[in-house]
């Protein structure tokens, strides 16, 4: 019994002590700048980059107009607390275009549209890392 | 009756005490199973209804206009957008909102086309520009102090065309549309309706140059960007005076939405009708 009230008190001190895990903002905004930065070498330009923060299940959606002609690559950088970022393009119907298929906090799918449309980016918060509540994810649309 | 009650009322006592003072076997020790560690996981994704789909953020639906360049060549003009830029001093001082907002759009569209080859003094006039710009805007101190820092590289010659296309690229589509503009939610979407519009207005030319009227197909149809203009410039501005290059833009921008959600290839006289329309706006400047 004893043990049982240490274990629940235990609990509820863990859980009280735990803090509201804010997002690291900079270090997904620098992991991200870094990797645009470098796509520069290989042809690649920017479209846009955002942030935003997200708890467990959680996703943000950008509309976004993609040139037939272009190659487009949409790259991510999940701060560590996440353990699992996913990225998602529909088209205006609801349907998956593309997803990726890793487990990881830096996702990236690529994608060349066949005719210009518009499409919904859809980043997923898919798994946090232990103790965390929410995280920072950034995303950026390049181009070339 | 009443000996019988007393010696059952004793029974119980007895057999309250006797398990008071029986100590009762200890229960086996039972090796609890491995806690299943928590997983903070959540299902993927599936299709979703197109009626749930909302946009959380539009400021990345406006492609950029050195994208529309690559799109362009993709689409096999072999045009430079640049080398139809029309020459305009355009004044961004002492403009209300939505004329500054334009105006720096038009602005940031000439800078980011010419940014390898343009003349260092103009490259640091409309860097200047920009400021102003932004200055009016309210954008705050910090892109203030950014544009200056990069137009003393420029002037000193302390930084590549290839760097300055990168900064610049980030300015107009990381920096800017993160922007609060002292909450004028307006002035993101209007700087990027400056610059789509001068880059609408320049890729109908290449197209009218090049006689390939349809070759704009893929690159002036796009009716949800001309929607999200003309959201900001007719709904959200619709509680105060319309101003006469907002006024323009909306006779604009209706009429390329026509265009955009046309069945069908461009004509010449489409081209020459986006030419007009653009032109009536950015002649204001």
């Amino acid at each position: 019994m004893v043990g049982r009230l240490f274990a629940l008190g235990f609990g509820l001190v863990l859980l009280a002590g735990a803090p509201a895990q804010a997002g690291d903002t900079s270090a997904a905004e620098a992991c991200l700048r870094t990797k645009v930065w470098d796509g520069y070498a290989e042809g690649w330009g920017i479209r846009t980059m955002a942030t935003t923060t997200l708890n467990l299940g959680g996703t943000r959606n950008y509309l976004v107009t993609l040139y037939k002609g272009n190659e487009y690559k949409i790259e991510t950088c999940g701060d560590d607390h996440f353990a699992n970022v996913d990225v998602y393009l529909y088209d205006l119907a609801g349907q998956v275009v593309r997803r990726d298929e890793t487990s990881n906090r830096q996702p990236v799918i690529t994608f060349t549209p066949e005719k210009t449309a518009t499409y919904y980016i859809v980043l997923h918060a898919r798994e946090l890392a232990a103790g965390s509540s929410d995280g920072s994810v950034s995303m950026a649309v390049t181009y070339r | 009756m009443a000996h019988f009650g007393t010696g059952l009322l004793f029974a119980v006592l007895l057999s309250g005490l006797a398990g008071c003072t029986e100590e009762a076997p200890p229960p086996p020790p039972v090796e609890a199973p491995p806690a299943e560690p928590v997983k903070n996981e959540a299902p993927p994704l599936e299709a979703i209804d197109p009626a749930a789909l909302k946009s959380d953020d539009d400021a990345g639906l406006v492609p950029s206009v050195r994208e529309t360049q690559k799109a362009l060549d993709a689409a096999g003009l072999n045009t430079q957008l640049a080398t139809l830029i029309v020459e305009r001093d355009i004044d961004v001082r002492n403009q209300n909102l939505d004329n500054a907002a334009v105006r720096t759009g038009v602005i940031i569209a000439d800078l980011l086309l010419t940014v390898k080859d343009a003349e260092k003094e103009k490259m640091v006039a409309n860097l200047n520009k920009v400021k102003v710009g932004m200055t009016q805007l309210n954008g705050g101190q910090d892109i203030i102090d950014t544009i200056d820092d990069i137009s003393g590289r420029v002037q000193g010659d302390a930084i590549t065309r290839e760097n300055l296309l990168k900064e610049l690229d980030e300015l107009s589509g990381a920096v800017i549309p993160e922007l609060e503009f002292n909450g004028q939610v307006r002035v993101v979407p209007l700087i990027q309706a400056g610059s789509w519009l001068e880059g609408a207005n320049l890729v109908a030319k290449a197209c009218k140059q090049a006689n390939n009227p349809a070759a704009a197909d893929n690159l002036l149809k796009q009716p949800a960007v001309v929607d999200y203009f003309i959201r900001y410039v007719k709904e959200e501005g619709s509680d105060k005076a319309p101003a006469a290059i907002t006024e323009k833009l909306d006779a604009s921008l209706q009429v390329l939405k026509g265009l955009s959600t046309k069945e069908g290839s461009f004509t010449a006289e489409d081209i020459d009708t986006v030419i007009k329309t653009t032109d009536d706006v950015l002649a204001l400047l």
